[in-house]
This record gives structure tokens, C-alpha cells and sequence, in this order.
């Protein structure tokens, strides 16, 4: 163990919790724009174009500032967890290295035909490159999050004789169900941002009784595919990931859920302050039963709790318990919201409904908070581990780094990013403020 | 196998800097030769459909060294670990410069991204070249194969003129590609800039040939003279041929020489210990084993290929119409 490993742990959550802002937007608006560029071409439908541009551009913000927080990221592993890349490199590396050559790649070149290539390159090609930029960044979202679902179930793996962990198949990493589950709900998570953004630029243009075509349709499909995402977040996805996690990492689903004691009938807590000196949680606003139900689809079962584990492998219980509530309290939010701007745009009362307008407006920033929340339950809870059950996070910081140079790095990181999270903003902003450009077709 | 995982490295790490090289060196020219703000913003709009394309070429060989050499990315990055991170603050202030200058019509905000990109790009070369110079005199490493230097021993005299001349290599490069794609060298000044430059290329070449000899005597054969004669007629082509477009091609032919050089120079280390003949990681001992070489080299070999191709596809479809009609509809312009 070595002293800087604290600074090394909030360096590494800052900057990945920073970066993974920026995906979301990318990931969550590619969709629409590959939708408003194909539809527009086909059907000459000027003003879809238009909306394509006006996201492109949007999307082109946070592609840029990903890609600025990104490459830190991937160096760190090198640079702060050097014990953990001698050790584990030999399977994280790999869809790591997948990642720059097969997603990144065919991202940045596309994006380059995107915003320059207008005017000189054909339609469908203009067209085509849409939809690269779409499967680009969905992709680069799966094989980060193969890296990730190994390090919280490690399959397809040896230890050679020195100790390390050789990859053994790279098939059974990449096609894990752990993986499937997780890419999954993390690509939901990231639609349901993008249609809430969508959304919620759409309703500022309706509140302000300008851009009206662009609003209306910005609210329409906005609404539409964030009441589908926010479904799909809680059923199949959220409900199969916390099965995987019951199954391979019991001690997380205890600490998520607040459950301190086995029991048969777990109740499942809606609310609740965990306290960890007493092993049990305060005013808590329980559903008997249900627990049970969802992690083993019988009411009865037996729910292990914390106390069935050695201390020294509870991840830290606070955190993990309110990041999770927070997250799924947040999902099922999203659905009822959803649910009623679907209700009232088929009703044909939305755009007139200025107050839910507003709820969607201000609606815009949760699904973020919900996606970080959801990083930090998964995440924390997984501690002590880097790689779950075979490699602690307190054995992979590198060992020739000390305190005063992570620190040092730390805060630079932390002025670098403020500045640009602010700059971000400010340039967001202003091109959601300039709204794009109606055109007669 | 190990030495085909060698190659695919070497490979991905040549064509970065044959490729980011570029834009790069039209960064660190920024300040010197576009002179009003119409010709900068001209200028960055050559690069602006590619820097970042280019710019994942060090992410992808990141990437490759970290999945098939584990070891030396490890000791490589965590011994570099100041350098390291502040040269990513320098990608990140190139990359925000490029992208956000455009964003605003206001002369303060375009002054101070161009000097910001400039000054990002100019010490980015040094940096890579001071890296590169390290590695192939070698680092001071500990029997668990971890760095043992400090900061300074770092900054040797063999290193600093390693990163001189790449920042001098570099700078002709992206000269060189802006003749290619602009107007840029239509003034006498620009040509004599051009001149002085690749003078001191020449200088630095021989300076650094003759250097690395002493600091690391030649453990194989024919490859060690080739790639730095080819290097020296691809220089002069640079210099007396008439066509824009196979200058900048012998410019390339140039910095992918020595980058063969270099690696010819180090194998079958991938990170050799110093003083030389001391050890170091090989490509056996840094090795991520039987399975991980065999399906990464070959998983990653055919994805260089794809995007070999497409990616000239679509440079070719970007660069019919030449860079200055059409500006991008954000970024930089
Ligand atoms: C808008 C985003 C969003 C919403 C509404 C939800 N989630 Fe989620 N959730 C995420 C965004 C997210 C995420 C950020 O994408 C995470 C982090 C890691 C991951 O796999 O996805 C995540 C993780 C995550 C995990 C932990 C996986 C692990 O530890 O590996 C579980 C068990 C759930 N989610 C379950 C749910 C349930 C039952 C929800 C029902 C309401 C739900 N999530 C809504
Ligand atoms: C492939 C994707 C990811 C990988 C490989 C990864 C890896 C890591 C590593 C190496 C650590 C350091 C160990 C530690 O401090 O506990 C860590 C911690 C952390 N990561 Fe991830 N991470 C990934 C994705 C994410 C994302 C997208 C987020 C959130 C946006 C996130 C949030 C965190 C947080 C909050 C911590 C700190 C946990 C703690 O210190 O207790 N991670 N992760
Ligand atoms: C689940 C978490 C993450 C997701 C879904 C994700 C996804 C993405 C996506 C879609 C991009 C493309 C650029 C953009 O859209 O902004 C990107 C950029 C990048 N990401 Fe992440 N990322 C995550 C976390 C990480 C982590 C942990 C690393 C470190 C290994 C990383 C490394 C990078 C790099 C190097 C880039 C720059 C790529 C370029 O130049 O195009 N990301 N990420």
C-alpha cells in the first residue's frame, strides 16, 4: 500500500465522473441527430435537416470536451494504477485497445465529414456519415463497459505463473451477460439523457414562443423516447443488472439496498438513513417482501445481509446505499413524467400545457445525476476491489508515484476541468440561445 | 509473435506521428507564418476535419502497448508521470483551442487560442521528443522492472536533442503540409522560413544520427543503416522536389524512417534499462502472455487495415475541393 492511493481514488473519480458527462451527450443525442439527417434527406425535409445541424452542433461540444477528458483516462492507468496495469493489463488492455482502434476511429473520422463535409461530400454519403457517428459512439460506450464489466466479474482469465492475470479468451470477456446487462442499462441511461435534453431545449423554444416548428418537434420525439428509455432503465435492463450484481456480487446488493441483517422476506427500503455503527437503517419506509421478489422472484427467499460477510469486505455502505436510491428513486420519476407528457402530447395538449413545459425544461439536468449516481452504486460498491475478488484497489496504485505528485495532479486536473465545464456551458448555451436555423424547403 | 506485437506497436506509433506530426507542426508554425486572423483561421481549417482523427492514433497505440506489453506501459507511464500528465493538459489545451477558437467573432478570444494552440503544439513536440529520446537511451529501472529516476535525470543532454529535433521535424512536416493544402508559402518570408528550417533539420539529424550511436551502440543489422539513408533522401526530396504534394509525402517517407530507426534501435527492448547493456523489459518479459499477443496482435492488425481504408476514403472524398471554399459549420473558422 502505498500514500498516494487517496489522491490517486479521487483523482480517478473526478476525472472519470467529468469524462463520462460528455459521452452521455453523445451517445444520447447521436441517435436523434442519425434520425433528423436520414429522415431529412430522404423526405427533403429541410427543416429536419436543420434540427440535425442545430444537435450536430451540440453534439460536436461535447464530442470535443469527451475527447479532452478522455485521453487523461486512459493514460491514467498507466500513469496512477501502474500495479493494477502489471497485473490486470493483459485483460484491460484489450478492449481497451479495441476501443481507440475499432470505435474512436471510425467516430472522430466521420465526425470530421459531419461538421465539414457539407458541401463536399454527396448526400448520401453526408447521410451515411450520420449514422456512423451513431454506431461510433455506441460502440465506443460497449467496450468501455466490457472493461468495466470485467473488473466487476472477471471471466475468460488465468493466472500465469508470475502472479499476473493473463487473458485466456477474449471472446468470453467481451460477450460476458454481465457485460450485455450493464452496456445495455449504461446505453438507456444515456438515451434517456438524450431525449430529456431533446426535449427540454424543445420546451424552452415553446415557453418562449420562438422556434415553434423546432420546438414542437423537439418536444414530441423527445418525450416519445425518453417515456420508451425510462422504461426500459427500470424493465429489462435495471431489473437483470441487479440480478446479475445478486448473483456475482452479494455483498454490493446488500449495501445498495441497506441490508444489514439475512432475513427471509427482505423488505425493500424505499427510504431510509443507513447506520452503519448499528447495522440497521433510520426511519426507514419499508414494502415487506418485496426485496425478496425482485432479487429472487419468490417473497420468501433469503436475502444474505452485511452481516454475513467479514467487515474488511463491506464496501463503504453510505455512499453505495444513497447512490443506488438516488438512481432508481430519480428512474421511476422519469416514467411517471414521461408517462404523462406522452399522455398529454396524444391528448393534443402539450405544446398548450405550459407548466408541464416547464417541468420538462427544468427536468433537463436529473437524468445526468441519475447516470453519476448509478457510476457511484456500481462503482464504491464494489470496493475493496479493483477486480472484484481478485485484486484489492489498495494493492494497484503505482508504486514509484508518491502523495505529493498525485495531489499536485489532482488539483490540476480540477482547475483544468472547471474551466472547461464552464466554457462548455457558456457554449452550449449560446448555441441552444441562437436555436437553429428555419429554412423554407 | 512477440516480435509481430513489436512491429504492430511500432507501426501505430509511426503513424501517429506521421499523421498527428502534421497538424502538430502546423501548430507549432501558428504563430510564425499565417500573419492576420483571416490566415489563421484558413490555416486551422486545413486541419480542422483531421486533428482529432490523427489524435487517436496515440490513444490506439496507447492502447496496443497497454494490452500486449503491459509491463512497460506500466513502468513507462508511471516513471513518466509528471511529463505524462502535463502533456495531456497540453493535448487538452490544443484539442480546446482547435475546437472552441471558432465560437466566437471576437479578435481578443481568436488571439488567445492561437497563441494557445501554438504554444500547446510547440512544447507537445518537445515533449514527445524528449519521451522518445529517454527511451531509446533507456531508463534507470528496478528489478521489479519499475522506473527509478527522478524528474531531472530525465532531461539528459541526448533527450533534449532528441526533442529539439523533433520539434524542428515536426515543424517541417506541418510546413510542408500547409504548402501542400493553402496559399501559406507564397511570400518570400514563408520561403525563407522554410529554408532556415530545413537547415536545421539537416543539422539535427546528423547531430542525433551521431548521438545515438554513442548513447546506444547498434544491436542489428542492415534496417540501422537503411532507415536513417532512406531518411536523409526523403529529407533532400523534401527540399528540392517541385510538386507540393510529393514534398509532403517525402516528409512523411522522413519521420516514418526514423521512427523504423528508432525502434530497429531498441529491439527487442520495449523499454531498455540504462545504462545500456544493463537489461530492461523485452518483448518477451513485458509480454501479456500466449493468448493476449496472439488475439490482440491479430484483432488489432485487421482493424488497422479497416481503418486504413476508410479512413483514406474518406480523406480523399474531404480533400477534393480545396480547404478554404468551405469552412466547417463549427469548430475552428
Ligand atoms: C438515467 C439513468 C438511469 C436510470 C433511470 C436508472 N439507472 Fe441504473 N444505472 C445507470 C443509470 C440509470 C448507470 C449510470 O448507467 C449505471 C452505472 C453502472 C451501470 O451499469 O449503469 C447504473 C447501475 C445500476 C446498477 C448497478 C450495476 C452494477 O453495480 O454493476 C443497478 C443494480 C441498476 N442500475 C438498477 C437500476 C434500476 C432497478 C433502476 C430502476 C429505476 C435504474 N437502475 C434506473
Ligand atoms: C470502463 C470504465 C471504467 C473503468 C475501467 C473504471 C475503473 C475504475 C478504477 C481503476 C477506479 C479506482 C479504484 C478506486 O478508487 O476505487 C475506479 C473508481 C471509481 N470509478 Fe470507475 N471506472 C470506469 C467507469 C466509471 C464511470 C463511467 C464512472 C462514473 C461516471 C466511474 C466512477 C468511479 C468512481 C466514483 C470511483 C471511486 C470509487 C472509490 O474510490 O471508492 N467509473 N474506477
Ligand atoms: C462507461 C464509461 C465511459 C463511456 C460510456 C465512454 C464513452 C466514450 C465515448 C462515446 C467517447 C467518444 C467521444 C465522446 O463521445 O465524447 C469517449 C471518448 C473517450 N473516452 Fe470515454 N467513456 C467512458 C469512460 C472512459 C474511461 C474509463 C476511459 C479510460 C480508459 C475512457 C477513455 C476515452 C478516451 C481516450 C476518449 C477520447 C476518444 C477520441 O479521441 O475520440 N472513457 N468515451
Amino acid at each position: 500500500m502505498n500514500g498516494a492511493i487517496l489522491s490517486d481514488r479521487i483523482q480517478f473519480a473526478l476525472t472519470v465522473m467529468f469524462h463520462y458527462l460528455f459521452p452521455i451527450g453523445t451517445m444520447g443525442l447521436a441517435p436523434f441527430i442519425a434520425w433528423y439527417t436520414v429522415s431529412g434527406t430522404r423526405a427533403r425535409d429541410a427543416n429536419a435537416l436543420a434540427s440535425a445541424e442545430f444537435l450536430g452542433k451540440i453534439f460536436a461540444l461535447n464530442f470535443a470536451v469527451g475527447v479532452v477528458s478522455g485521453i487523461p483516462l486512459e493514460f491514467q492507468f498507466g500513469t496512477n494504477w501502474a500495479a493494477f496495469s502489471v497485473k490486470a493489463g493483459s485483460v484491460v488492455g484489450q478492449p481497451l485497445a479495441l476501443e481507440g482502434i475499432y470505435a474512436f476511429f471510425f467516430e472522430s473520422v466521420f465526425l470530421g465529414v459531419f461538421l465539414y463535409g457539407r458541401r463536399r461530400v454527396s448526400a448520401r454519403f453526408y447521410a451515411f456519415s450520420a449514422i456512423a457517428l451513431w454506431l461510433g459512439s455506441w460502440l465506443s460506450g460497449f467496450f468501455i463497459v466490457a472493461t468495466n464489466a470485467w473488473m466487476q466479474h472477471p471471466v475468460g482469465y488465468h493466472f500465469a505463473a508470475n502472479g499476473r492475470i493473463e487473458i485466456a479468451s477474449l471472446r468470453t470477456v467481451l460477450l460476458s451477460p454481465f457485460a450485455f446487462w450493464q452496456y445495455a442499462h449504461v446505453i438507456t441511461g444515456a438515451l434517456l439523457a438524450g431525449a430529456f435534453v431533446v426535449a427540454g431545449i424543445g420546451s424552452y423554444y415553446l415557453l418562449g414562443r420562438r422556434n415553434e416548428i423546432f420546438g414542437q418537434r423537439f418536444v414530441r420525439v423527445g418525450v416519445i423516447v425518453g417515456f420508451a428509455a425510462s422504461l426500459i432503465a427500470i424493465f429489462p435492463t435495471g431489473d437483470r443488472n441487479a440480478n446479475e450484481v445478486t448473483r456475482n456480487q452479494p455483498v454490493k446488493f446488500a449495501a445498495m439496498e441497506g441490508i444489514f441483517k439475512t432475513q427471509r422476506g427482505a423488505p425493500e427500503a424505499i427510504i431510509g438513513m443507513p447506520d452503519t455503527q448499528h447495522g440497521r437503517l433510520i426511519d426507514p419506509v419499508y414494502v415487506p417482501d418485496l426485496l425478496s421478489y425482485l432479487a429472487y422472484g419468490n417473497f420468501r427467499a433469503s436475502v444474505k445481509g452485511l452481516d454475513s460477510y467479514p467487515a474488511d469486505l463491506h464496501p463503504p455502505v453510505e455512499l453505495t446505499y444513497y447512490a443506488y436510491h438516488v438512481m432508481v428513486g430519480l428512474g421511476t420519476l422519469f416514467a411517471l413524467l414521461a408517462g404523462i407528457a406522452t399522455y398529454l402530447l396524444l391528448r393534443r395538449k402539450l405544446y398548450a400545457a405550459r407548466w408541464m413545459l416547464w417541468i420538462l425544461m427544468l427536468a433537463m439536468p436529473f437524468p445526468y445525476i441519475a447516470n453519476e449516481a448509478g457510476w457511484i452504486a456500481s462503482e464504491v460498491g464494489r470496493q475493496p476491489w479493483i477486480v472484484y475478488g481478485l485484486l484489492r484497489t489498495s494493492a494497484s496504485a503505482s508504486p514509484t508515484v508518491v502523495a505529493g505528485e498525485t495531489v499536485f495532479t489532482t488539483i490540476g486536473f480540477a482547475g483544468v476541468y472547471f474551466v472547461l465545464g464552464v466554457l462548455f456551458l457558456l457554449l452550449v448555451l449560446r448555441e441552444i440561445s441562437l436555436g437553429p436555423v428555419e429554412r423554407t424547403a | 509473435m512477440n516480435t509481430a506485437a513489436f512491429t504492430l506497436l511500432a507501426v501505430f506509433l509511426g503513424a501517429y506521428v506521421v499523421l498527428d506530426g502534421y497538424d502538430l507542426g502546423v501548430g507549432a508554425m501558428h504563430l510564425l507564418l499565417p500573419r492576420s486572423d483571416d490566415e489563421r483561421a484558413t490555416s486551422l481549417a486545413t486541419i480542422g476535419p483531421f486533428w482529432n482523427g490523427n489524435e487517436v492514433w496515440i490513444i490506439a497505440a496507447g492502447g496496443v502497448l497497454f494490452a500486449l506489453f503491459p509491463q512497460a506501459y506500466a513502468a513507462a507511464f508511471s516513471g513518466f508521470y509528471l511529463p505524462l500528465t502535463i502533456g495531456l493538459w497540453l493535448l487538452m489545451g490544443r484539442g480546446m483551442a482547435l475546437e472552441l477558437r471558432g465560437h466566437f467573432a471576437n479578435d481578443l478570444w481568436h488571439d488567445f487560442w492561437d497563441v494557445t494552440f501554438a504554444a500547446c503544439s510547440t512544447m507537445l513536440a518537445l515533449v514527445f521528443g524528449v519521451a522518445l529520446g529517454n527511451v531509446v537511451r533507456g531508463v534507470p529501472l528496478d528489478s521489479n522492472g519499475y522506473f527509478t529516476g527522478t524528474f531531472a535525470s530525465l532531461l539528459n543532454w541526448y533527450a533534449i536533442l532528441v526533442g529539439l529535433f523533433a520539434l524542428g521535424a515536426l515543424a517541417l512536416h506541418g510546413l510542408t503540409f500547409a504548402a501542400w493544402r493553402s496559399a501559406v508559402l507564397a511570400t518570400d518570408h514563408a520561403q525563407r522560413l522554410l529554408q532556415y528550417l530545413w537547415i536545421a533539420v539537416l543539422a539535427l539529424f546528423a547531430a542525433t544520427t551521431w548521438a545515438t550511436l554513442r548513447v546506444h551502440p547498434p544491436t542489428i543489422g542492415p534496417i540501422l543503416w537503411m532507415a536513417p539513408a532512406a531518411a536523409l533522401c526523403a529529407l533532400f526530396t523534401v527540399r528540392f522536389a517541385r510538386n507540393r504534394a510529393l514534398r509532403f509525402a517525402a516528409s512523411s517517407v522522413f519521420l516514418a524512417a526514423l521512427m523504423i530507426a528508432a525502434a530497429a534501435t531498441i529491439y527487442p527492448y520495449v523499454l531498455p534499462s540504462y545504462p545500456v547493456g544493463s537489461g530492461g523489459l523485452t518483448i518477451y518479459d513485458a509480454s501479456a502472455g500466449v493468448h493476449g499477443l496472439f488475439a490482440g496482435t491479430v484483432v488489432f492488425a485487421i482493424g488497422f487495415c479497416i481503418v486504413a481504408v476508410y479512413g483514406t476514403l474518406s480523406a480523399r472524398s474531404m480533400l477534393r475541393k480545396s480547404d478554404s471554399l468551405d469552412g466547417p459549420s463549427t469548430g475552428a473558422g
